[in-house]
């Protein structure tokens, strides 16, 4: 197992990608603070603030598009017919090459890109107080809504892996497509549900009744819904990852 | 060492491109995998690196399954494929990024074959030319001082001058341990580096021998009158040089192009020799 499994190995191979994928990232990272720096200005020339909810509304808005950008590109060689006999014939096992691009599009990327976030956010707010007399916000990710955007990231980020994988050509639109039918199909096996459950209650016959009875469901069952999606998105998409990367041929 | 048995593979919804082979590739021998266009060579060296998985059958290194990837498998064969993209990195860096996964490269001698091939470690290697970035990885290849090196038409896209310098390149780097594997259909280029040869042909491998027992046993060169009935093979466009038994006539140089062209038109004839002698002298 040690063989298969070895922490510097990853740490090598997380090295490699990014020496290959350097200006990638640079230059994603670069677009991403310039915008927040843009949009955390001319939201504080509207109302003269940028609290903390609206400043990580921002950050998600690039965080989760640049973060499975990234994610597609470390997976160019995997599906380049080209590039992908050394990739594939390289020694590092399918959990060790499988953490490592892990590790790098969520974990190391996150904070990087929360550290980079941070200080122009910090740079913009302060510019913010003396252009335009804004109120000073501490931007800090000890905060509620930080972790809201990072959490759904993690949590998606795995499905956008998999799509990585599976799909040679037009991957991300792919995915998306996917990920939009799995979203109606959940959608519709709920209400299906909900029907199952309900109708001797006669929800349907009047809508306000209807609707008032699906937030109360939903308000029941979030936390294990959470869980059910989570780790249906989460976890079980790196185990699909794994396998889909056990399976590949050049 | 790398062992092949039983080994059948296709393509989805193709016809057969390997059926029933059998080979065993030792170490301290260079060994040329010939074949018409199409034939199955790069398929079954992407079968020994793992990158295909077999329809049936199985090929091991060193009793390691090639379709496990396991990276005690993959720390000892390197593959050089025939036509591959490199990541656009320096050449020092892609050593500083591909090299510590194999434990036995040697810097000194990559640096040393990098020199010899007329490159500069700082030089970009999406900047170079497809013989170039051959060069790159033949090098790469070499100093990963891997037991199994295989070798997919390696000197396509190198020049004359380039095609000779590689021979001389990799005459001197096999030693006791290592085991080369060069598949290609251009026959001439390996002359006097290989010394074994295997072809296939309709998806089958015609012929594996050793050099050593085909020069014993078969003659090359142009028959006399007397020698018309014992022709094996001839052709007409390589001046009348034929194959004969050799019977007592003087040991002769291998005409790897004729024997090729001999084992593809008479495989029987020619591989009966061969057996029946080997056989006799329970070589």
């Amino acid at each position: 197992m040690k063989q298969e499994f070895n922490l510097s190995r990853i740490g090598l191979f997380m090295r490699r990608d990014l020496a290959i994928y350097k200006g990638t990232f640079s230059t994603g990272l670069l677009v991403a603070i310039v915008l927040i720096f843009l949009f955390s200005i001319l939201n504080m020339v509207w109302d003269q603030q940028l609290d903390l909810g609206e400043f990580f509304g921002i950050f998600g808005l690039f965080y989760i598009p640049v973060g499975v950008l990234f994610t597609f590109s470390v997976f160019r060689e995997f599906n380049n017919p080209k590039s992908n006999h050394l990739y594939l014939a390289l020694p590092i096992s399918i959990p060790e090459r499988l953490a490592a691009k892990w590790l790098l599009t969520s974990v190391v990327y996150t904070l990087v890109f929360t550290f980079l976030a941070i200080i122009v956010g910090t740079f913009a707010v302060t510019m913010g107080t003396i252009v335009f007399n804004a109120d000073f916000t501490l931007l800090s990710f000890f905060s509620e809504e930080y972790w809201k955007v990072v959490k759904v990231y993690f949590i998606i980020q795995p499905l956008f892996l998999v799509g990585a994988i599976t799909f040679a050509k037009n991957r991300i639109g792919k995915t998306i497509l996917v990920l939009g039918l799995l979203v109606l199909g959940f959608m519709l096996f709920n209400f299906i549900l909900f029907g199952i459950f309900n109708h001797s209650y006669g929800v349907f016959s009047e809508n306000s009744l209807g609707s008032e009875a699906i937030s109360k469901a939903g308000t029941d069952f979030s936390t294990i819904g959470s869980w059910f999606y989570g780790l249906l998105f989460g976890p079980l998409m790196l185990v699909v990852a794994y396998f889909k990367m056990t399976e590949k041929e050049v | 060492m790398l062992t092949v048995r039983h080994l059948n593979f296709n393509y989805p919804s193709s016809r057969p491109v390997l059926k029933s082979i059998n080979l065993d590739f030792r170490p301290g021998n260079i060994y040329g995998l010939f074949g018409k266009n199409g034939e199955g060579k790069s398929t079954l060296m992407k079968i020994m690196t793992g990158l295909l998985f077999p329809k049936t059958g199985d090929c091991t290194l060193d009793q390691v399954s090639a379709k496990k990837r396991s990276v005690l498998g993959l720390q000892h064969i390197f593959l050089v494929p025939e036509d591959f993209e490199l990541p656009s990195l320096s050449i020092a860096t892609f050593e500083k990024t591909q090299s510590p996964f194999y434990p036995e490269f040697s810097k000194e001698q990559f640096y040393t074959l990098i020199e010899e091939f007329k490159l500069y470690p700082t030089e970009v290697i999406s900047k170079l030319s497809f013989g170039q970035k051959k060069k790159v990885l033949i090098a790469f290849g070499i100093a990963t001082n891997t037991k199994v090196l295989l070798m997919d038409e390696p000197t396509n896209g190198l020049d004359i001058p380039s095609k000779s310098q590689f021979r001389k390149v990799m005459a001197s780097t096999v030693d006791e341990t290592k085991c080369v594997v060069i598949s290609t259909h251009q026959v001439r280029d390996l002359h006097s580096l290989i010394n074994h040869v295997v072809i296939l042909d309709n998806a089958r491998v015609v012929f594996d021998y050793a050099l050593g027992i085909v020069s014993e046993r078969l003659w090359f060169g142009k028959p006399s009158n007397s020698d018309e009935p014992s022709i094996l093979y001839s052709e007409s466009s390589f001046g009348g040089k034929a194959i004969l038994p050799r019977m007592g006539n003087n040991e002769t140089e291998v005409d790897l192009e004729l024997l090729f062209n001999g084992v593809l038109s008479e495989p029987h004839k020619i591989n009966t020799i061969l057996k029946n002698t080997h056989d006799e002298t329970g070589v």
